[in-house]
């Protein structure tokens, strides 16, 4: 730093200014070397970082900027003043971030080949163990993302970016949990606007996310948009969790307007009503709606795909309901499972059941014209169709399964 | 077309200051009579401001001996931080209403009405669509003052284009306005240390840039663009991100359920002053469909939602600075001086009685 350039200047202004952290100067720059003890005694340091002040407030002067705040002239350090002790050298932040998980993994994958070796079968799945790692790296990556200013938001509030933060769990239970068979995934348009119907089912919906995530283990890059009751929007954390992973509430222009730029749009016709059936009318669909589903297919022109969703029931056994309890906390319903309450947080884990998905071949609807949509008897004629494809693929499919919980 | 005289309603604020200042740079508009209570907080050159209330029915009188053929009433308080909620009411619905019936009649010379409203009309509840639309109405009935008054001046505003045929009438829906000189509640809590928020909440939020919403205005005067609009910044800033980008701390300090009570602690020490409708956005937020505004009134805001709060993070860092520019003090004195050596020649509204 022997004589004060012009980037230099530029460089004190913008710390002036307080624009955001600055990109950092590339390693070797001699801008930016840090004093060391012995390298200069700080009168000489002092002498200079003066000359540099009024440097600044020459270029200041001459942009028309009259004086320097005074906080900032008060913020130039006394260097004489910072005691000289020998500071360890930390390892670079950036570096320790990007390779923490590596080493982990290491450690973990040791750890697991040892545990191999001393009891004869795998202990601990390393697969599984990555998938949780990620959850924590991907975050963090965000985390420095949002930091940077970038945002990769759409006008619903979702976050691609986030939603892949949450993915591996999802995942997780999707093959190991759940152990989840999809079929027909195929029929799940690669682009273009569609409508995913299925049924509703299991007291928490997981079901949502169980068919996004066969969508995107189908190697489909595209993140269906699930259509949810408002009452989640007026919970806290879920109301901003849902929506940035994607989800939104089923009103008509909501849905509209996802269809017609080009989004696979997942929807519960059975809503409420599905997801707190008790434990003996499981895998009996319930109403359909009024039918609204079919008419922002029709309204849009995108094909209407069927899914069963088999193995939801389960995850939740309802064995009552206690509406005066779910009045009392402001819940649609307050479910009794054979855990919940009485175990208390550990009876909101769900039970282990053995999923099947299965997309059936899908329902076009362009060939309608986009007034049939105001005509009620196409409209639940059109319902009736989907609801008939999903209860005889729920029966098809429960026949496939062998059991509720094996397979 | 014949030159425009313009009636600018609510001279004294920011809105309206601004908007005269454009409006005197177009030769178009012949005569700007701005109509207020207090003086304008700017120095205008060529507008004539009468010290009236537009509560009484003297506004009539006016707009019929200037000939006046355009109204723009930017009176409309919509941060009822500054005023009691009775002033509010009587600004907002008594004074709407007197001006309405001012312009209206067979033999009023008014042909534009340009009323600047505001996004609270939609409220913000949790099962507000995505996107609202112009022709969307809210589902729940509004529970604070405010929000109601706003609901009944508009619909005022929608009787009377439907009475007043031959005149074009221009409701424009402002979101959230930004700007380094606005005192808007958002500037408020944007400009504390550390913004308390909601707990469990982020909302999705809308910010409209205060050159946008001027120049949306200005349109709305002079050109004819007939009915309703949303106006904000294209694209949405989540509340979480409005906080970072302005390089602030979010606390989520206001509990979920009873934050109107914290809210009401906060105001009593002296933190926050936050209206039960500003409460209700920050918990569930809002945002508009812009299409029409795109599409029928022909202008997209040029600064994005997002944009729109960097912007105002920058300036807020020299907001003293900026300040200071804006301070004249010497023009004013030259202005009476002028004035009371007759260098004006136009046309005086002293002349018209005002008590």
């Amino acid at each position: 730093m022997t004589a004060v350039n012009g980037h230099a200047d530029l460089a004190v202004i913008d710390h002036v200014v307080g624009r955001p952290r600055a990109r950092r100067p590339r390693q070797g720059d001699p801008r930016r070397r840090t004093p060391r003890p012995g390298d200069a005694d700080a009168a000489s340091l002092r002498a200079r970082l003066n000359a540099l002040q009024s440097a600044t407030e020459r270029e200041l002067r001459r942009r028309g900027v009259v004086s320097l705040p005074a906080q900032v002239r008060r913020r130039v350090p006394a260097l004489d003043r910072i005691p000289r002790a020998r500071i360890p050298r930390l390892p670079d932040r950036e570096r320790l971030q990007q390779e923490l998980p590596m080493q982990l993994m290491g450690g973990l994958g040791r750890l697991a080949i040892g545990l191999r070796n001393l009891t004869g079968r795998d202990v601990l799945d390393l697969e599984s163990l990555q998938d949780l790692m990620s959850i924590g790296v991907r975050a963090m990556e965000l985390r420095r993302k949002h930091r940077r200013g970038v945002w990769d938001l759409d006008d619903f509030g979702f976050e691609t970016d986030y939603a892949d933060v949450w993915t591996p769990l999802a995942r997780l239970a999707y093959r190991r949990y759940w152990r989840v068979d999809a079929s027909g995934v195929r029929n799940v348009p690669r682009r273009g606007g569609a409508l995913l119907v299925s049924n509703h089912a299991g007291v928490l919906p997981f079901d949502g996310a169980m068919i996004e995530v066969a969508i995107l283990e189908d190697g489909r890059e595209r993140h269906g948009r699930a259509l949810i009751a408002d009452w989640f929007f007026g919970m806290p954390i879920l109301s901003w969790f849902l929506r940035r992973t994607g989800q939104t509430l089923g009103h008509p222009s909501d849905t509209h307007r996802l269809l017609t730029s080009g989004e696979l749009v997942l929807v519960f016709p059975e809503g409420i009503k599905g997801t707190g059936k008790p434990w003996n009318e499981r895998y009996r669909l319930r109403r359909f709606g009024r039918g609204g589903f079919v008419e922002s297919a029709i309204r849009a022109g995108v094909p209407i795909v069927p899914i069963s969703v088999v193995g939801s029931e389960e995850i939740y056994p309802m064995l009552a309901n206690v509406p005066p309890l779910a009045k009392l906390t402001g819940f649609p319903y307050f479910p009794l499972t054979p855990t919940w309450p009485w175990l208390g947080v550990l009876g909101l884990i769900p039970l282990p059941s053995k999923w099947r998905i299965e997309f059936h071949p899908p329902i076009r609807t362009d060939e309608l014209p986009p007034e049939a949509a105001d005509d009620p008897s196409v409209v639940m004629r059109v319902a009736d169709e989907v609801r008939d494809v999903i209860q005889e693929g729920l029966v098809r499919n429960l026949m496939k399964r062998r059991g509720a919980f094996r397979g | 077309m014949a030159r425009q005289r313009v009636l600018i309603t609510g001279i004294s604020r920011f809105w309206g200051c601004e908007l005269a200042m454009r409006l005197e740079a177009d030769p178009a508009v012949e005569q700007i009579v701005g109509v207020d209570v207090r003086e304008p907080s700017r120095d205008l050159a060529r507008t004539d401001f009468v010290r009236a209330d537009i509560r009484h029915s003297l506004i009539g009188k006016l707009v019929r001996a200037l000939g006046i053929d355009t109204v723009v009433h930017t009176n409309l308080i919509v941060d009822p931080r500054r005023t009691t909620p009775r002033v509010a009411h009587e600004t907002n619905v008594i004074g709407t209403m007197n001006l309405l019936a001012a312009c209206s009649g067979a033999d009023s010379p008014v042909r534009k009405l340009v009323v600047k409203s505001s996004t609270a009309i939609y409220g913000a509840e949790p099962d507000d669509p995505s996107f609202w639309t112009e022709d969307m109405k809210r589902r729940t009935p509004p529970r604070d003052a405010f929000s109601r008054d706003i609901v009944e001046v508009e619909s005022y505003v929608r009787d009377f284009s439907l009475r007043q045929r031959d005149c074009t009438v221009t409701t424009l829906r402002f979101s959230n306005v930004l700007g380094p000189l606005l005192q808007t509640p958002f500037q408020a809590l944007f400009s504390l240390p550390v913004v308390p928020s909601v707990l469990g909440f982020d909302p999705r939020l809308q910010f409209l840039h205060e050159e946008d919403a001027i120049e949306v205005l200005y349109r709305a005067t002079v050109e004819d663009h007939p009915g309703v609009f949303n106006v904000t910044g294209p694209g949405i800033v989540i509340l979480s991100q409005a906080i970072k980008l302005m390089g602030k701390l979010n606390a989520p300090v206001i509990p979920p359920y009873g934050g109107a009570i914290a809210t009401a602690m906060l105001r009593r020490f002296g933190i926050l002053d936050w209206p039960a409708h500003l409460l209700q956005l920050v918990q569930y937020g809002r945002v508009v469909d812009i299409a029409k505004l795109r599409d029928d009134f022909g202008y997209t805001p040029r600064f994005s939602s997002r944009e729109t709060v960097e912007d105002f993070a920058a300036k807020s860092r020299v907001r003293g600075l900026l300040a200071e520019q804006t301070r004249y003090t010497y023009e004013k004195d030259l202005e009476e001086f002028l004035q009371r050596k007759g260098a004006r020649g136009r046309g005086d509204v002293e002349t018209v009685p005002v008590p």
